[in-house]
């Protein structure tokens, strides 16, 4: 391939918008606050983004499928909570961690059979799960919180590797497994398919309910590493932590360029997205802009971000005619 | 190159919000110290008024401030990386009302290293785990609720002329200040003789519970004449069981917070009274304990503000 269309093929990808937008976010702080563009800054800003960006993973899996899952924030809260009350039962850490992810992936899975098998549309059932999951995180624990965790677990949120925090490479890890699965497997092909067109899908011979249960079960298994996360950050599991992550998350896959519809979108997009999130807030945060203020800016930043990326994808597809 | 063309029409945009955040920078560099308060959220009138009063402190005293929440009180994590993001800010103190007494600690710790001294308001932060993390918090500013729950066995005492049978509304078990109102209040009753608390159970904190644990003491104990909750959710909660059981007027309760609908029910002679804590003198105090620490002074590690009560 030569290089001018390599050029072409990143500027007319799909994280052309979004890419644009994160940079001229970034040099418009830079400019305007000292503070920003400072090592410890951008560390703070990748760590903060982490939480969020590891839900975000599994959500992009499930709307680029055509469903949603409404339980990811309530599930980060069941699941630290196992994790929290095994450790205070005396678990070792990898036993306590192993179970919650566990929980996680069934979780998940409960919520991929009541959408295939049991023909609920995603909305319904993950919005079910989210009350369940959110009682049941209150039942484990009594509606307290747990504190107090060993430091081999809180090394994932206070560790650095070469000077990078641990949360961050965890999620770049994550993100590049993602990414592979997406692009470099038949798996990741289908997933595309389905939310292309699923019953075309079906059609061609791919066993599409069992793709999209376990498309669920990941989202699951993510919003249990981001509890995990969140634990070590907190030193703390709250049952009712992560309220409202679900819908962070979402807003994140959107504004990464990736379809509501399914069929179309990448977790590149879906990280950038994450990252304008994080950047924003903690712009708005070290420029003292009101907390009301913080609100309209960031709901105003997912409507631009997705006007310019659809703008911008229009103008390539004429291009390119 | 057409797709190159489009994006060169983006440029324009491009430098107007460069232009825009140049402005923007004149601002920003301003000579005064900037110090933080961050409350648990903006959507609470007790918030809105601790900052009201630590805003009129720092225009007086020359303080750039700066306001910031959650969108949740709940949201521990939230708080967490808006203390972050100051700590990157070199706020000079952070004036802090903690989401969660314990969860809060490692941001804590940060502002510790960051050499930011860390002003605890309204909602202590917990010792224990400050001191396993070996984190410091300089100072406290807060109701002395102890105070307050005296305060309202003394009203008790006065009202029902030194003797009485006296039910009580406890908070959550274990819950700091609800138990330092309780701690006080029993302080005050055990100096009268005839004053007996027949009844203490925890109604934790909330308005229906309040409800069927006041139903159960009034078949319980029909005789008594005063009840204390240790806040008026659990007051109106407990007026409205006494509406039902016939005997208002028969059972003098008070409260504590002072919240609107407590009042209302003081002026309409339905409860007896209510302790009234001081968030806009909490904000005041916290800008002035900032500016004394920006200045080198040494401040107490317990600043009680205080409360009153409305009758």
């Amino acid at each position: 391939m030569s290089p001018r269309r390599t050029v072409h093929r990143i500027i007319a990808g799909r994280e052309a918008g979004t890419a644009l937008g994160l940079i001229v976010l970034c040099v418009a702080l830079w400019i305007a606050t000292p503070y920003f563009a400072t090592a410890a800054n951008l560390s703070n800003v990748a760590e903060q983004s982490a939480i969020v960006g590891v839900i975000a993973i599994g959500m992009t899996f499930v709307i680029l499928t055509g469903g949603i899952d409404l339980s990811v924030g309530s599930l980060v809260a069941l699941v630290g909570v196992v994790i929290g009350s095994a450790l205070q039962r005396g678990w070792p850490v990898t036993g306590a961690v192993g179970l919650g992810l566990m929980a996680g992936i069934g979780a998940g899975a409960v919520n991929g059979l009541t959408i295939t098998r049991g023909g609920l549309p995603p909305f319904i059932a993950t919005l079910g799960m989210m009350s369940v999951a959110r009682g049941g995180a209150l039942m484990l624990s009594d509606g307290r919180p747990i504190s107090g965790f060993p430091d081999s677990l809180r090394v994932i949120a206070t560790g650095h590797a070469l000077g990078v925090p641990a949360p961050v490479v965890l999620m770049l890890s994550l993100y590049l497994v993602a990414y592979v699965v997406l692009t470099r497997t038949v798996a990741g092909r289908y997933l595309y398919a389905i939310g292309g067109n699923e019953q075309a899908t079906a059609l061609a011979g791919v066993d599409v309910r069992f793709h999209k249960t376990v498309v669920y079960a990941l989202s699951g298994l993510s919003a249990a590493v981001c509890a995990v996360l969140l634990l070590a950050r907190l030193n703390s599991a709250q049952p009712i932590a992560g309220i409202g992550y679900e819908l962070d998350a979402i807003a994140a896959v959107v504004i990464g360029g990736t379809s509501l519809l399914g069929g179309s979108g990448s977790v590149i997009g879906t990280l950038i997205g994450a990252l304008i999130m994080s950047v924003l807030r903690n712009g708005l945060n070290l420029l003292g802009v009101s907390s009301y203020l913080q609100q309209v800016a960031i709901g105003s930043v997912i409507i631009v971000a997705v006007l310019i990326d659809m703008a911008l994808r229009r103008r390539v597809q004429r291009s390119f005619r | 190159m057409p797709v190159v063309n489009s994006i060169r029409r983006l440029l324009p945009v491009l430098g107007v919000a460069l232009l825009v955040s140049a402005c923007n920078r004149g601002g920003d560099s301003s000579s005064k110290p900037t110090v933080a308060l961050v409350v648990k959220t903006l959507n609470n009138q007790f918030f809105i008024d601790m900052e009201a009063g630590a805003r009129a402190a720092a225009d007086s005293l020359g303080i750039e401030l700066v306001v910031h929440a959650p969108e949740r009180e709940i949201d521990v994590e939230r708080q967490m990386q808006i203390v972050e993001n100051l700590i990157q800010r070199q706020v000079k103190v952070l004036l802090l009302v903690p989401n969660g007494s314990k969860e809060i600690v490692p941001a804590v710790l940060k502002a510790n290293v960051a050499r930011i001294p860390v002003v605890a308001v309204d909602t202590r932060i917990d010792a224990a785990t400050l001191a396993a993390a070996g984190a410091t918090v300089t100072s406290f500013i807060g109701s002395d609720n102890e105070d307050g729950g005296r305060m309202a066995g003394r009203f008790l005492v006065e009202t029902l002329g030194g003797t009485g049978m006296v039910a009580v509304l406890e908070g959550v078990p274990g819950h700091e200040t609800a138990d330092a109102r309780l701690r006080g209040f029993r302080t005050a009753l055990a100096g009268a003789a005839g004053m007996k608390i027949v009844a203490s159970q925890p109604a934790n904190m909330e308005r229906d519970q309040a409800f069927n644990v006041t139903q159960n003491i009034l078949q319980s104990n029909p005789g008594i004449t005063a009840l204390f909750a240790c806040n008026d959710v659990m007051a109106l909660g407990a007026l409205e069981a006494i509406a039902a059981a016939n005997r208002t007027g028969s059972v003098t309760v008070v409260g504590f917070d002072a919240q609107d609908d407590a009042r209302k029910a003081i002026s309409e002679k339905r409860m007896g009274a209510t302790i009234a804590q001081n968030p806009r003198e909490m904000g005041r105090m916290a800008v002035i304990t900032a500016m004394r620490l920006l200045r080198g002074e040494r401040v107490p590690a317990e600043q009680p503000v205080a409360i009153s009560l409305v009758k």
